[in-house]
């Protein structure tokens, strides 16, 4: 009977039951009908007929059993003896247990991961139909991640008929006062059609009305599930009541549930973004966010965005932006899925990660089925009388697979038990880039899938050994020396040695382009001194501090009492940190310099900074002088540049001296942007955004001539100086600074939060936690799968020797050397280690495609790691050789023979 | 698969079992022991509930067939029929205890 039909029996037991109970209550009411007809009164009836039916109830059951126990029970009996069996040899069940724990548990931890990150990133409803609708420009040299402009968002939302809809945003951060501490928070402004677009709706009250979204309308906030949560204490009328964003009062009309996380885990609050089209074509300030219409792709968007794209200047005669955008810029859409924004990056990583621990699981099993043909071996004699006694191949094939399946089934509950533990620290450990990292956990598919690596694990284990070499066609007087089946099981063996040898070698390959990646990454130059400084930024509401002026007064009263505290050796200021990323950019113009067509103006990072910002990052000055606390007070019309935009505009040029003038429009007063600022200095490059990224051109100005409160954005004047980063150098540990800098602050101004706190280190720390998680991963598998892999040589190479002790013997009794004897041994293990390591590296060189993404500095098929790797491998599988070549050269002749 | 074929006393009641059914056709539990009492002209007695664990169990190793009918009077009952299979194991069983019956026939005739 089969196992599927034994099942079904158990889950029919009700049914079955069901069936037995009517056919007696007919059985009963027949006799009883006899013994009416013969004369009986009722209750003789009643009571003859249970008389002659005997216990009712009992019977029942008795029958119930006979069908049930007959289909499970030869089952039952089969795991139970397996079970017996296994624990008789605990050291072989527990070693096959914990390899399998080890191998499932990393297997399941993974996938737990790569469930919740790759497969469902984006928890909105058909989010495979949303896309960011990003740009990029060729001519720039900045193939993706420009954003999106309000000219562009109005063009589509008239004019693309492949989007449903469009959402335009924008993230910042805002000071939120009144009810407790002043603190910053993320907020995003998006239009009014953010909900619509992402099809989640607030939990508590209601979003924004279109009305909301036009300039001058009521302000109005939508908050996180976790700020109304932490702040608010999840109080049931916040809809209604005020908040105080910057200075500005704004009511809160929603909640949105704890699973909305647009544009990221971190934003705490949503604004309506308040434009109009009559706004004009302004710059990249946005990114956007669309869902396509049912069958449509992206390419059909982007074909589809092209032409309009091309066709802005009809939309926007006459506006200056949208002429400098068509003609000197040259855009295109670059839009791609909302899940290859969110997680493209990390994709390539958790998938090789994945298949990295999968390899080691294909080790592990390899490992458990050859201590399953040694154990076949063993009992070769016990199945002998089986098959004697008339048990069939498949019940020799049951006798063996009950065995793998417990020990599959234990090693996938250890497993599992070990997974969730893992979980757990990745959580805590895992890189920030993660999207829904915190919502990582094993749940039911994760159990599903481990419980299917367990049985695919036990079929394989189990039916190598049944497959190839096991005794399933042994006699009783088969002694199982020199015959073609021991050679046969012997020829397997190596097989699977050759075979963990290969993967092993794959994986330390892997991880050894990982370490040096690693390696590379962290010796990149930041351009700066990461060691002890502290950095925290403050945002200066624009209600206390409407001007420029303002603003760059309280950073000088900050900067003198941070300057004053015991410890600190410098302190300064700028709009944006090393390797922070969001940094203002604009085009630039070399004054004197006639500007042709065809060659457009290099595209440069801005920083507006305060007196000393190069000596206190520790930054090389490499030509002329840097910016001065004297130049801020004067106001002075001077800019540094880095090293890289000096190379792209003053290629064999003097760049001290040369004039910049940033590319905006001509306002009203005739001049233009900023400047024309004096070059004065040049220093290093400093990463802006990742530590692997070729240098970014930056321009340095003093905060006194940068943007403020009072300017448009479309003024293009600089950064806006009312957010700004501190940077503290110390003599003492920066974190132990930590509340001496809040207390500065808030002699200033109480009312202002200091956010973003943390060392330069860990921000060059953070730069590289991507690459250290997936090199950690790798590593953690490379050694597992060697660890193993040298098991398995070790308990092969051993299995071979015990095999051949007479062998041995008769060798030596005969006069070899026991050297030879060794050399033999090693020889033969050598061998197959060499084989492996040899496929090892082929697969390794075929698949070097896939690793060279994660990769830095170095290229996939670097020699020095491929020779370093497979060196260390066949010297660890030589050592795991030689052990039993040595014991073998040892034996005592005459104890070799008689050990047969 | 235990068969039960060593079982003699069970071996028998799974003889008389298929040998009424496979002479009289389609029986429901209550008919067939009727057909027991009667056959054996009640020098056989046995409990009527005892059946059921035995038309059970054969049903189960595909030697009976059971349907649902309705009897004479109109009541539902199971109905069960011989299979193919179970003919094999009535002549099966038949010749285990003609040889059965001969030895201890021979056996009683030495003593």
């Amino acid at each position: 009977m089969s196992p599927i039909r034994r099942l079904w029996n158990v889950m029919r037991r009700n049914q079955l039951d069901d069936e037995l109970r009517r056919e007696v209550d007919t059985h009963l009411a027949l006799i009883e009908d006899e013994e009416r007809a013969g004369g009986a009164s009722e209750g003789v009836a009643r009571r003859h007929a249970r008389e002659r039916f005997g216990s009712t109830l009992v019977h029942r059951e008795q029958a119930l059993d006979t069908v049930i126990m007959t289909s499970v029970e030869s089952a039952w009996k089969e795991t139970v003896f397996a079970a017996r069996r296994l624990l008789r040899s605990p050291a072989f069940s527990l070693a096959a247990v914990l390899t399998l724990a080890l191998a499932i548990g990393a297997n399941a931890a993974i996938f737990g991961v790569v469930e919740r990150v790759l497969l469902n990133p984006l928890p909105y409803p058909d989010s495979d139909r949303l896309i960011d609708l990003d740009h990029g420009s060729q001519l720039l040299n900045l193939p993706s991640g420009m954003g999106i402009t309000r000219g562009y968002y109005y063009q589509y939302l008239e004019r693309a008929h492949r989007l449903e809809g469009i959402a335009l945003y924008a993230s910042g951060a805002e000071t939120i006062t009144g009810d407790g501490e002043p603190q910053r928070i993320r907020v995003t402004r998006a239009t009014t059609s953010l909900a619509a677009v992402m099809r989640v709706w607030p939990e508590v009250g209601r979003w924004f009305t279109e009305d909301e979204g036009k300039p001058g309308g009521p302000a109005r906030a939508v908050l996180s599930h976790g700020l109304w949560m932490r702040r608010y204490g999840g109080d049931p009328r916040i809809v209604g009541r005020s908040i105080t964003l910057s200075g500005v009062q704004a009511d809160v009309i929603g909640v949105m549930p704890a699973s909305f996380a647009f544009p990221d885990a971190r934003v705490e609050a949503w604004l309506p973004q308040q434009i109009t089209r009559s706004m004009g074509f302004g710059i990249w300030l946005y990114a956007a966010v669309a869902r396509m219409r049912d069958g449509v792709s992206v390419e059909d968007v982007r074909s589809e965005l092209n032409p309009l794209i091309a066709d802005i200047e009809n939309a926007f005669p006459g506006d200056p932006f949208a002429i400098g955008n068509s003609r000197n810029i040259k855009t295109t859409s670059t839009a791609r899925t909302l899940k290859e924004a969110t997680v493209g990056e990390i994709a390539r990583a958790l998938w090789m990660v994945l298949a990295s621990v999968g390899l080691v699981l294909l080790v592990a099993c390899a490992n458990i089925a050859n201590l399953f043909l040694v154990r076949s071996e063993a009992r070769q004699r016990e199945v002998g009388v089986r098959l004697a006694l008339g048990a069939g191949r498949a019940g020799i094939a049951r006798y063996f697979i009950a065995e793998s399946v417990l020990l599959s089934l234990a090693g996938g509950a250890a497993g599992l038990a070990l997974a969730w533990g893992a979980v757990r620290l990745l959580v805590s450990a895992g890189p920030a880039t993660l999207p829904r990292l915190g919502e990582i956990r094993l749940d039911g598919l994760a159990v599903a899938y481990t419980f299917l690596l367990s049985v695919v694990s036990a079929v394989a284990f189990g039916a190598i050994p049944l497959w190839h070499g096991a005794p399933l066609g042994a006699t009783l007087n088969e002694g199982g020396r020199g015959n073609t089946t021991s050679r046969e099981r012997h020829r397997v063996r190596r097989l699977l040695m050759g075979a963990q040898v290969a993967m092993a070698l794959v994986l330390l390959i892997a991880s050894g382009l990982m370490i040096r990646s690693f390696q590379k990454l962290r010796d990149v130059d930041p351009g700066f001194n990461p060691a002890s400084a502290l950095a925290f930024s403050v945002a200066l509401p624009t209600a206390t501090y409407p001007s420029r002026v303002s603003a760059v007064a309280a950073h000088r009263q900050i900067l003198d009492r941070l300057s004053a505290l015991p410890g600190v050796n410098a302190a300064s200021a700028s709009t944006c940190l090393p390797l922070s990323g969001g940094c203002f950019g604009n085009t630039l113009l070399v004054r004197g310099r006639p500007q042709s067509p065809n060659s457009t103006s290099p595209p440069a990072r801005f920083q507006a900074v305060a007196g000393g910002y190069f000596e206190t990052m520790g930054i090389r000055l490499l030509r002329g002088r840097t910016i001065t606390r004297g130049d801020v007070e004067r106001g002075e019309l001077i800019a540094v540049i880095s090293e890289a935009l000096a190379r792209r505009l003053f290629p064999g040029e003097e760049p001290i001296g040369q004039y910049l003038l940033s590319n905006a429009p001509p306002r009203a007063d005739g001049t233009i942007g900023a400047g024309p600022l004096e070059i004065v200095g040049v220093v290093a490059d400093t990463p802006v955004q990742t530590l692997a990224e070729s240098p970014v051109s930056q321009l340095y100005m003093p905060m006194s001539i940068a943007g403020g409160p009072e300017f448009p954005a479309t003024a293009l004047v600089g950064p806006d100086v009312s957010n700004i980063n501190f940077v503290v150098r110390s003599s003492i540990a920066p974190a132990a600074l930590t509340s001496a800098v809040r207390a500065a602050v808030d002699a200033v101004d109480p009312q202002l939060a200091i956010a973003r706190v943390t060392t330069l280190q860990a921000i060059v720390d953070r730069a590289s936690a991507q690459m250290a998680f997936t090199m950690v991963m790798i590593a953690i598998a490379a050694i597992v799968a060697l660890l193993l892999g040298i098991v398995g040589i070790y308990g092969v190479m051993s299995y071979i020797v015990s095999q051949r002790t007479s062998e041995i013997g008769v060798r030596l009794a005969l006069g070899a050397e026991p050297r030879s004897v060794e050399a033999m041994i090693l020889r033969q293990g050598g061998a197959v280690a060499v084989a492996g390591a040899t496929i090892g590296v082929m697969v390794a060189l075929a698949s070097s495609r896939l690793i060279a993404s994660l990769l830095y500095g170095i290229t996939p098929r670097d020699p020095s790691v491929f020779v370093g790797t497979t060196l260390m491998l066949l010297i660890v599988s030589a050592l795991a050789c030689w052990l039993p070549a040595r014991r073998a050269a040892r034996l005592s002749p005459l104890d070799a023979l008689r050990a047969d | 698969m235990p068969k039960h074929s060593n079982d003699r006393l069970q071996g028998t009641l799974d003889l008389l079992i298929l040998k009424l059914l496979d002479r009289s056709g389609p029986l429901h539990g209550y008919g067939l022991a009727q057909r027991i009492h009667q056959a054996t002209a009640d020098s056989l007695r046995i409990e009527e509930g005892s059946l059921y664990p035995a038309l059970q169990r054969m049903t189960h190793e595909k030697w009976l067939k059971a349907q649902w009918g309705t009897t004479d009077t109109g009541r539902k009952a199971r109905f069960y029929t011989v299979t193919a299979a179970g003919r094999k194991q009535l002549e099966e069983e038949e010749r285990r205890w003609v040889t059965l019956t001969e030895a201890v026939n021979r056996a009683l005739r030495f003593a």
